[in-house]
């Protein structure tokens, strides 16, 4: 029994699975993923499998994290159409906010007028449109039910959220 | 040697622990980049250890292309808090 350290070594794989399942934002699941994916390299090191742990290092770690992220990034984003809307808008920042809780982005998406805005809320270019009334205050048109039970809950002031019908656009 | 590996074991638990524990994004970002150096160095032990050369090149790699993972992800998640 000359390799007994092989054992310890080969625990800290279950260990970092554990750690990578416990996760609950998408994020640092993805960091844990490429803990685990150093670990794991070590243990095909150690086990003698040489190509095995460069190809983990490489593709199972680098490739798919740097994937994932990305995907992440541009699927856990509201995209809010409106013709004229500032980043520093204090209205979105409530709004940021209660998104913030869903590990979701904001994503601003300016129209050069209120046709092109229409068009790409009924094709599903973007999640809600933003109106801004000067008598009746400002408005967000959401398309998309459950974004609209996330903005309502937490009851952003000065703002009307009206859930649009169904048009047929996917989501 | 194995002693000098039981120890790097011993160390490689404490960015462990500190990845595990509930922090703030770039503490875990930390953690995964300690780790995967401490990997790649150990990997570099065993293969003087066992006098395989084949181990020792893989090491040498991942110790350098790992930490591009960490530039890509950390480059990602830079960009997340810009709206």
């Amino acid at each position: 029994m000359d390799e007994f350290y092989i054992v310890p070594i080969v625990f800290l794989l279950p260990l970092s699975a554990v750690m990578v399942v416990m996760q609950t934002n998408p994020y640092t699941a993805l960091v844990m993923r490429g803990i685990l994916g150093a670990v794991s390299a070590l243990v095909y090191a150690l086990l003698g499998a040489a190509d095995v742990s460069l190809t983990d290092a490489l593709v199972g770690t680098m490739l798919s994290i740097t994937l994932y992220a990305i995907a992440v990034r541009s699927s856990l984003s509201m995209r809010i159409g409106a013709i004229k809307l500032d980043k520093n808008d204090p209205l979105l920042v409530p709004i940021a906010k209660s998104l913030s809780k869903y590990f979701m982005r904001l994503e601003i998406v300016e129209f050069p007028d209120g046709d092109h805005l229409n068009s790409a809320l009924e094709k599903g270019e973007i999640h809600c449109k933003f109106d801004r009334h000067e008598t009746e205050g400002c408005k967000l048109l959401i398309r998309v039910p459950r974004l609209y039970e996330i903005l309502t809950a937490a009851g952003i002031p000065n703002l009307s959220i009206v859930l649009l019908e169904k048009t047929g656009a996917g989501l | 040697m194995t002693v000098v590996l039981m120890l790097m074991l011993a160390v490689l638990l404490i960015p462990i622990y500190v990845g595990a524990r509930d922090q703030d994004v770039w503490q875990r970002m930390l953690a995964f980049c300690s780790i995967a150096t401490k990997t790649s160095i150990m990997i570099l032990v065993i293969a003087v250890i066992r006098s395989d050369w084949a181990i020792g090149v893989v090491g040498v790699l991942i110790l350098s292309l790992g930490n591009a993972a960490l530039m890509l992800l950390a480059h990602i998640l830079r960009r997340l808090n810009e709206l």
